[in-house]
């Protein structure tokens, strides 16, 4: 098994951003129980420490490939770009304001009346805006427009740590 | 016809020969051990029959230490040499067995890595040491019943055990000669018990709900050919079947009026009484409750306690297990109507009122047919026996995550996560760090663990220092922090700066771990806490940046301030740091950040200036093959 091979080859999969979750998952499981340390426990050292690794690269490349956040920046990586560097801050302006009444409408449920029914429409306007975002970055990057995908999966960034945020209302609110 | 075999030497002269393995079950107050025969796993009794060792450990002065039932008769009369419940002090600092201290009769002295010994007529003992000596007793019972040595044991730990507890679990495992195969967690232990992974058609998720005498953990698994894993796992470390009887003989002493100034004797009547009637009514709908035999100087009448009224009383606390577990639910990212089964473990799972409030939240009735008090030792068997080589085929595995995010302390007190918990292990993360100020050569790493974001409300697991790092600009160096996670859920620390290659690394084997009312309230708070945290992060923030700017333009004025600008220009910049440091001593990050911006703005060009002259600096004199 070799880790340093990119994580689509290590499943057998093409390098694309469209992957067959059931494909990936049935590959993961399938190496998980060739390498996974258990399999070495009366190995040797090296063996055993070699598991290890194996292992954690395995669990990355899942995380990794699992979700279509990370296997955008991941694919865009894989090209050489760096779509999180942290002086890439450029987002156009409609977008940006955009972010801001969703921050403010999230700010505010605490105040609300009825949060669940804002949590459920909320939830749904992220989960549809995440959908378009995605099929706009398949388009820009299957037509190789690597800029395009790029502006696409940091939008995606900011809907995703959205929703983790409505998550983490919501686990609050109903405790 | 016996085939002749044949063996190369350093090979099992017989290779189907059955390797002996145990699985462990090391509780609070009592221990197991258990082990696959003939296809069955089956706990292994000692010659008296009992299958349960009480986790009990009596010193003696010149002879072996006394393990289980004969040491629990001498709870009492030599309370001070008698060790109980040691599993609470496993992985702890003499701090945290100071607050638990009130009801432990025994003299603790702390050794140099702050871990507490308890002082007995044989000598100092660590907890690590008195786990060793049960587990050295199970291992005994373990190969006298099997007939042979053992190549090994899987031990259980609770989901919720952190790094320390987990350590000192193993240490304790290696002082008794044990070869560790893994470190199991114990939900995860009672799933593979029911064997749940042999109905072929099932994949599903599983819930196991674990409530014991003083924790509560609860699990959230998913099957899948052979495979366990855990999608999330919580609980509430403070939260048990002993809270019951409290909430029971509290129930009692208002109602008899029995004044609030107990002494010892007292609260035990009142505990026992109230336990037993708790166990009573499992069978009976109502039950008298005798204050006959009252150790003072009062009379009370006796008290008649109904079903009905003991479930009210026990209903806030089995409320807060159903939350924790509504909680659990949302981490796993399931729903009640994806839950195939159900799996209870730990003897307070017995009550009816618990079976009742789980089946009404699943909709549908829990697995009870495996001893809730077997069912972990079991398990840890099954998962034993495929471990040393046994079963061959279709083989099971378990995968276990992370149960505490693991982090790194970076400035003014702030933690930074680097691997989140629930994250499935093994696991390896890198971060890249920085250096803070000009010609830094040593760095501190100090590795945490918790759900908080400020460093005094997470568990400190290691300090070690990476030095060597050669002298460059603030920010020149990068410094690279590797945590590895290993199956059994111990970590790993190696740091190494990138540009030199310079290397430390720790085995991070801490002193002490957190206790269990602190896991509790750190988790509790963490939910609770987080907008707080977040303001009080952004602020602490902005005040590290703003020391930093200060700092680092101070020292440069005064390097070479006067070599490179003008007066004017030097007071210029003067002007917006005083600005900058009213910002900074108020509480109001916008206004931080803003005049970090502004001063930033003021200083840019001066920067740029010394970055120039200090590389014409660095390169003048030198040929161009020292470079």
């Amino acid at each position: 098994m070799d880790i340093s091979q990119d994580y689509f080859s290590c499943y057998g999969l093409p390098c694309d951003y469209s992957v067959d979750l059931a494909v990936l998952r049935q590959s993961h499981r399938s190496l998980q129980q060739t390498h996974h340390p258990d399999r070495f426990v009366t190995g040797s050292d090296s063996e055993q420490r070699r598991a290890v690794q194996i292992t954690a690269y395995l669990n990355q490349a899942y995380a990794t490939l699992s979700k279509p956040l990370t296997r955008g920046i991941y694919l865009l990586q894989l090209q050489g770009m760096d779509p999180l560097a942290p002086t890439n801050t450029q987002m156009p302006m409609d977008f940006l304001l955009q972010q801001i009444e969703l921050r403010e409408s999230l700010e505010e449920m605490h105040q609300s009346q009825d949060p669940e029914a804002q949590i459920d429409s909320m939830a749904s306007k992220l989960q549809h805006q995440a959908g378009q975002l995605e099929s706009e970055f398949a388009h820009a990057y299957d037509s190789s427009d690597l800029g395009a995908a790029e502006t696409a999966v940091r939008k995606l960034q900011f809907i995703v740590k959205l929703q983790q945020q409505l998550d983490a209302l919501e686990g609050a609110l109903l405790d | 016809m016996a085939l002749l075999q044949i063996a190369e030497p350093g090979q099992s002269a017989k290779p189907h020969q059955r390797k002996l393995a145990v699985g462990i079950d090391l509780g609070t107050t009592h221990s197991l051990v258990a082990s696959v025969r003939s296809g069955q796993a089956e706990t292994l009794p000692n010659s008296r029959g009992e299958h349960l060792l009480p986790s009990v450990v009596r010193y003696l002065a010149d002879e072996l230490p006394q393990v289980g039932v004969k040491a629990q008769a001498h709870l009492v009369d030599d309370a001070a040499n008698t060790v109980m419940s040691v599993k609470r002090l496993m992985g702890r600092g003499i701090e945290d067995v100071k607050r638990l201290g009130e009801n432990m009769p025994y003299l603790f002295e702390a050794c140099d890595q702050g871990m507490p010994l308890i002082n007995t007529v044989s000598g100092l003992k660590s907890p690590v040491q008195v786990s060793a000596d049960i587990l050295r007793a199970l291992v005994q019972r373990g190969e006298s019943s099997l007939g042979g040595e053992l190549v090994g044991a899987v031990i259980t730990v609770p989901a919720y055990f952190d790094d320390a507890q987990r350590q000192a679990t193993k240490d304790a495992a290696q002082l008794a000669g044990i070869q560790v195969l893994r470190l199991l967690n114990e939900p995860t232990a009672a799933a593979v018990a029911y064997g749940l992974e042999h109905d072929q058609q099932e994949q599903g998720t599983i819930a196991v709900f674990d409530l014991g005498g003083g924790t509560f953990d609860i699990s959230i698994l998913r099957m899948e050919q052979g495979v366990f894993e855990v999608l999330a796992t919580g609980g509430d470390s403070a939260l048990g079947g002993d809270d019951f009887d409290h909430e029971i003989a509290e129930w009692m002493r208002q109602e008899r009026q029995i004044p609030a100034q107990l002494d010892l004797a007292q609260q035990r009547f009142l505990l026992r009484l109230a336990r037993g009637g708790k166990e009573h009514l499992s069978d009976v709908q109502n039950t008298t409750l005798s204050f006959s035999g009252w150790p003072g100087a009062a009379v009370y009448s006796d008290l008649e306690l109904t079903r009905d009224q003991m479930n009210g009383l026990l209903d806030p606390i089995v409320g807060k297990a159903i939350r924790a577990t509504k909680r659990t639910l949302r981490d796993a990212k399931v729903t009640i109507g994806n839950i195939a089964k159900i799996v209870m473990v730990g003897g307070s799972t017995r009550s009816l009122l618990v079976q009742e409030r789980v089946a009404g939240l699943f909709q549908q009735q829990p697995l009870t047919d495996i001893d809730p008090d077997r069912v972990v030792a079991l398990g840890a068997a099954r998962q034993a026996d495929v471990l040393a080589g046994n079963q061959s085929g279709e083989e099971l595995l378990l995968l276990d995550v992370l149960p505490l995010s693991l982090g790194l302390e970076t400035m003014g007190g702030l933690v930074e996560r680097v691997i989140d918990r629930n994250t499935p292990i093994p696991v390896a993360r890198a971060q890249e760090f920085t250096t803070y100020q000009d010609g830094q050569t040593a760095m501190a790493i100090h590795v945490l663990q918790g759900e908080r974001e400020l460093v005094q409300d997470c568990r400190s697991l290691s300090r070690f220092e990476l030095r060597g790092i050669p002298a460059m600009a603030a920010g020149a160096a990068k410094i690279r922090v590797t945590f590895q996670v290993d199956a059994d859920g111990l970590l790993e620390v190696s740091a190494r700066e990138l540009t030199s290659g310079v290397a430390a690394s720790v085995q991070v084997k801490p002193s002490y771990g957190l206790s269990d009312v602190q896991i509790a309230d750190m988790i509790k708070a963490s939910w609770t806490n987080v907008e707080g945290d977040r303001s009080a992060r952004s602020l602490r923030e902005q005040q590290v940046d703003a020391d930093r700017l200060v700092e680092a333009v101070t020292m440069a004025l005064a390097e070479d301030g006067d070599r490179l600008l003008t007066a004017q220009e030097q007071q210029g910049i003067v002007d917006q740091m005083e600005q900058l440091v009213i910002a900074r001593n108020g509480q109001d990050h916008h206004a931080i950040a803003k005049q970090i911006e502004v001063m930033a703005k003021a200083s840019d060009a001066y920067a740029a200036m010394r970055m120039d002259y200090s590389i014409k600096r660095a390169l003048a004199g030198k040929a161009v093959d020292q470079l």
